[in-house]
């Protein structure tokens, strides 16, 4: 057998066993399995009727602290159907993917890791037997996907110019955050938002082109998103090209730094000499952002249990004299009082939105911190907070110490050098906030440090969403670093180790070596 | 080759700490890979090292083997080069390791926190002193069907008030636990309520993070003060609904153990 030979031979076998390994693991989409509806219902009245009620009805004892609201399944509307657009009813596959993989940012969990795939069936089974809907139809065929356009600057050029033909922009904003021009509600009357798409984490119906091509055929039954299949009734249509430019388009829209990273809590202030005039100062742009989760406060009454920002991202700078903060985050709304455009949107009585920072006042010397809602008795915390106004009243900056809930008082915001400036583009707020370093009144204010640890939280307030008072999404204690200017030691040090080193191993060798003589 | 096995035994430790913990921990939470903090590591390195060290010269002989072959590098005319390199290899490794330590990072302080401290042997909420050693859930009745209903009702109480941070699954993953740091506690896991007498979650509840001692880190707890919100029934039937639905069995109480 000549050489040749051989390795062909290995070859053809190598591959027999990867086509074997491959065609053993390629795990299929999902096929619909028979459930069995006994068993399913007996899943359901364990772990599902909590918020989709004992029969189905979106009325369990949790529904009403939800928003998006539980599915009704009595209704058999659902919203994450990837059926032909024709079709009315989901494929019993789209109810195993949402209950499988959950939808994030509501309160629908994923459930593959407690449910086997054969529970996931049954309890498929049971939910369809809760409504007429589905009848006897067979299971739908699933919408055609075979002419999808690859993503290419093109076809994003295209899909932007149909994303403006098809005014997607009016529900979710010229640059996809979401920053709607009406009120949008389900068709239950419960208060939805579209969605950003420059955060592809937050997603219901998955996140690749196929998903979302979908979506964008099937709209999102129950909620103002429409479908744009050519043979729909909606208003704005798209050829099925157009469709797939679009989708190309919406997942061009991804931003990174809107993701919260994983253990990356510390906010990166770097030295300047200048700090940026105000927030939208080009200087920024260099500065490293951090984001941090917002929740909902949950905590002490009034809870508040239906937020809509869902993070915010920091950055900082400082000089000898001042340190500023950059604060940016997503929100749908501008909430201005008195605006009538921002009146007609809003849920409950209009606020302004607001943010605040929160620091201690006395820094512990070892891990102890105030408590990170407001501090406590033993802890104070400085609080600067910054608010849009109202059509009468300026956005303005104050700044108060608090030690509890609802201890506080005001400090002087001139004696700490304290401005804060803000504004409003595309569906992001942007403000910035500069003080002192240092300030006279060191038991009222925060004292910024150059490389110590700061600790350091934020709350926000979205006026259009009910947020004020206790009403309100926060972070915990996060960190602040100012970075020290890289000192001469940096370099010295090592240096000063390696002659060292080398100088006393030498010394050394050359000691026993005259011993060994 | 003596002064090698040192060397290789704190490689093999270093590979433990590294990759080995966060196995055992990818094993336990899926989906997870939890690293050991680098400050961490290098403690541990710090012990490791001086351990290895004490274990390979505790006699003579090993205190030989070890020295010899470094003294014999350091002195033999014949190994010269060998020597040059040794001496290069070590002054670069310490200029590095001090470049480590001074140079600048970001990195977070380790913030060590006891889970489940001492508690005070009693409480006092709903202005009323509760003995901890002695206390026990007045609903876990005996008669089944009772049992059930206050169950369901402690359900009830769960899903309005406990479910954002503890989760559907009573995993600690509810839809807004990833906000908070510490993470709500994961009730399924072995570590947490399956290990604790009814009476000690009764104190948590019903105190919440800053009901904690100071080793605990109550300011950083995000775990709300129950005995503001709800009633002292409200909180035992809780109790009942996250040990029924994630189906483990509270520890039975230290008096019984130290009647014996
Ligand atoms: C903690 C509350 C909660 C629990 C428990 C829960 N769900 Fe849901 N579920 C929701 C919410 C909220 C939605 C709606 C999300 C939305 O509209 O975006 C939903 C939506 C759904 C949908 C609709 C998907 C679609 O495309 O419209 C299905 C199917 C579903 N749930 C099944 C289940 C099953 C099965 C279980 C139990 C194994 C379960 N849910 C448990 C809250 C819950
Ligand atoms: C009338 C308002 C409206 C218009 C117009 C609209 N949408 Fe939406 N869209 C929504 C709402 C509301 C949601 C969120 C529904 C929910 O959360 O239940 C949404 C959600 C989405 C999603 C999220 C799906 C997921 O898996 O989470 C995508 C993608 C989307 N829209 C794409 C588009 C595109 C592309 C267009 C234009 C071709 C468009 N939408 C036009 C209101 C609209
Ligand atoms: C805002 C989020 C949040 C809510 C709401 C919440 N918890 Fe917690 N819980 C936490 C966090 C965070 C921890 C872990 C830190 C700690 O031990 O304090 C925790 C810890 C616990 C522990 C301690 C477990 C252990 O191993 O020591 C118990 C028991 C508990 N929670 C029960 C409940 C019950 C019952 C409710 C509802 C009445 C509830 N929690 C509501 C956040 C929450």
């Amino acid at each position: 057998m000549s050489l040749f030979t051989s390795i062909r031979k290995t070859g053809l076998a190598v591959g027999v066993l990867l086509f074997a390994i491959v065609t053993l693991f390629a795990v299929p989409v999902a096929h619909a399995a028979a459930g069995d509806v006994k068993k399913g219902e007996a899943i359901y009245q364990k772990r599902c009727w909590w918020c989709h009620g004992k029969k189905g009805e979106a009325d369990g004892p949790a529904a009403k602290f939800l928003i998006p609201p539980p599915r009704d399944f009595s209704l058999g509307v659902y919203k994450y159907k990837t059926s032909d657009p024709k079709v009315q009813i989901p494929r019993d596959e789209d109810l195993f993917r949402e209950i499988t993989t959950g939808m994030v940012g509501t309160g629908m969990p994923k459930w593959d890791d407690i449910l086997s795939e054969q529970d996931r069936w049954d309890v498929v089974a049971y939910i369809k037997s809760l409504t007429d809907m589905f009848g006897k139809t067979p299971n739908p065929p699933q919408i055609d996907v075979s002419k999808k356009i690859k993503s290419s600057p093109e076809s994003i050029e295209k899909g932007k110019q149909a994303f403006q033909t098809a005014k997607c922009y009016e529900c979710h904003g010229q640059l996809g955050k979401g920053d709607l021009t009406k009120k949008l509600k389900e068709d239950s009357g419960a208060r939805v938002w579209p969605r950003n798409f420059t955060k592809p984490w937050s997603f219901r119906g998955g996140y690749t082109a196929e998903d979302i091509f979908a979506r964008v055929s099937n709209g999102i039954p129950n909620t103002p998103m429409p479908s744009f299949a050519a043979d729909a009734t909606s208003s704005g249509k798209l050829s099925v090209e157009d469709r797939w430019n679009v989708v190309n388009y919406v997942m061009s829209l991804a931003e990174p730094t809107s993701q919260v990273k994983d253990g990356q809590n510390v906010i990166k202030g770097l030295r300047r000499d200048a700090l940026p005039k105000d927030e939208n100062d080009a200087a920024w742009n260099e500065a490293p952002s951090t984001a941090f989760y917002l929740a909902p406060q949950i905590i002490q009454n009034d809870r508040f249990f239906t937020p809509t920002n869902d993070l915010v991202k920091v950055k900082a700078l400082y000089n000898e004299q001042d340190i500023a903060f950059m604060i940016e985050w997503d929100d749908r709304t501008k909430s201005i009082p008195g605006d009538p455009t921002a009146e007609t949107i809003a849920w409950d009585t209009l606020t302004p939105d607001q943010i605040a920072v929160q620091t201690p006042i006395v820094m512990s010397t070892g891990s102890e911190k105030p408590y990170f809602g407001h501090g406590d008795a033993g802890h104070a915390v400085s609080m600067m907070v910054w608010n849009s106004g109202t059509t009468t009243t300026p956005a303005s900056g104050t700044m108060m110490d608090y030690t509890g809930t609802h201890k506080r008082t005001q400090t002087d915001p001139a004696a700490a050098g304290f401005s804060a400036t803000g504004s409003y583009k595309d569906g992001t707020w942007k403000v910035m906030m500069k003080r002192k370093m240092v300030t006279a009144n060191k038991d009222k204010d925060t004292q910024f440090e150059v490389g110590r640890f700061i600790p350091i939280a934020f709350a926000n307030w979205d006026g259009s969403n009910g947020e004020a008072g206790s009403k309100h999404t926060l972070t915990v204690w996060n960190w602040l670093l100012l970075q020290p200017p890289t000192g001469k030691e940096v370099y010295l040090v090592p240096l000063l180790v390696l002659i060292l080193l080398a100088g006393g191993q030498l010394v050394v060798a050359n000691m026993l070596g005259k011993k060994r003589k | 080759m003596q002064f090698l096995k040192p060397i290789i035994g704190v490689l093999i430790a270093y590979l433990l700490i590294k990759i080995g913990v966060p196995f055992l921990g990818s094993l336990h939470h899926p989906g997870t890979w939890p690293v050991v903090p680098t400050a961490v590591m290098k403690m541990y390195l710090t012990f490791i090292i001086a351990g290895a060290f004490v274990a390979c010269t505790f006699d003579e002989e090993g205190y030989n083997a070890l020295i010899t072959p470094v003294v014999d590098l350091y002195s033999n005319p014949a190994k010269a080069k060998l020597r040059l390199c040794a001496v290069t290899a070590v002054s670069l490794l310490g200029c590095w390791i001090a470049y480590q330590y001074v140079k600048p990072t970001f990195d977070a302080p380790v913030e060590l926190r006891s889970v489940h401290p001492a508690p005070p042997s009693s409480v006092t909420m709903w202005n009323k002193s509760y003995p901890l050693q002695t206390l026990k859930n007045p609903f876990r009745a005996p008669d089944k069907a009772q049992l059930a209903k206050f169950t369901e009702e402690g359900g009830v109480i769960y899903y309005q008030n406990c479910f954002y941070c503890h989760g559907d699954k009573q995993d600690g993953k509810g839809h807004f636990a990833q906000a908070f740091n510490p993470m709500p506690a994961n009730f399924v896991d072995v570590g947490t309520i399956a290990m604790l007498t009814e009476s000690f979650v009764f104190w948590r509840v019903g105190s919440g993070g800053p009901g904690l001692p100071s080793e605990g880190t109550p300011w950083a707890s995000a775990m709300p003060v129950w005995n503001t919100m709800l009633s002292e029934e409200e909180v035992w039937k809780a109790i009942l609904f996250i040990y029924d639905q994630s189906g483990v069995q509270p520890r039975v109480t230290d008096v019984v153990a130290e009647k014996k």
